[in-house]
């Protein structure tokens, strides 16, 4: 397994693990549960995959592509998800002459964060997956 | 009037496999090693899933000692039997 994918499984289980806690938890103990939110700060570490040991190649072209073609898709999904929601989300939410709360504002950071490195991460993982067939 | 004709897709084929096995059986990771890829990458090209830049092309071909179109082939779709 390359670091790229070893990066993009680490992202993904991260992504998972908010997601659950934060689900569970509000569940069970209601807005409180958005603390949760914070292991998202593991994704900082997300990084120390691509340390370099003893001469081994970590990071090659094709990891470069393949980074670049997973950020590429994850950005654009984020904006066309981003620009749906402020258009029709938000009116058919709270109306015309509506306000979006700050809370909603704020907690739109990390749903937009966990959205971007949730489908990099599975679009990594889909082309390694595409490409890696004929192992020797 | 023609409709509108595109230029044949061009196939790049590649003989890395067979060099590897003709350099004293070289594994896939001695061989990314040598040119400084991953063995993923060695993979992907022998499986013709990845195409290489110019550079990674001709580090390849150094490798085996031989000229890069030894290496690789180019065959425009038309030629492709």
């Amino acid at each position: 397994m390359t670091s790229l994918q070893k990066f993009a499984w680490y992202n993904l289980g991260i992504i998972s693990l908010t997601g659950l806690a934060v689900a569970i938890g509000y569940l069970i103990v209601g807005s409180p549960a958005l603390g949760f939110l914070g292991f998202l700060g593991f994704l900082g570490f997300g990084p120390l995959f691509f340390v370099k040991r003893g001469g081994k190649v970590i990071f090659d072209e094709r990891d470069r592509l393949i980074q670049f073609r997973a950020s590429t898709i994850a950005y654009s999904i984020f904006w066309v998800i981003f620009v749906m929601v402020c258009v029709f989300g938000t009116i058919t939410i709270y109306g015309e002459n509506g306000a979006v709360p700050v809370t909603v504002v704020r907690l739109s950071v990390f749903w937009a964060l966990m959205l971007v490195y949730l489908v990099q991460s599975i679009a990594i993982l889909v082309q390694y997956a595409r490409d890696g067939r004929g192992d020797a | 009037m023609s409709g509108r004709e595109q230029p044949p897709r061009p196939v790049i084929k590649n003989q890395i496999r067979r060099l590897r096995f003709n350099h004293g059986e070289m594994t896939q990771q001695v061989l990314a090693e040598k040119v400084g890829v991953t063995r993923q990458t060695i993979i992907a090209l022998e499986g013709e899933k990845y195409l290489p830049s110019l550079e990674l092309a001709f580090r390849l071909a150094m490798a085996f000692g031989v000229r890069i179109d030894d290496v690789f082939q180019y065959q425009a779709e038309s030629e492709v039997p």
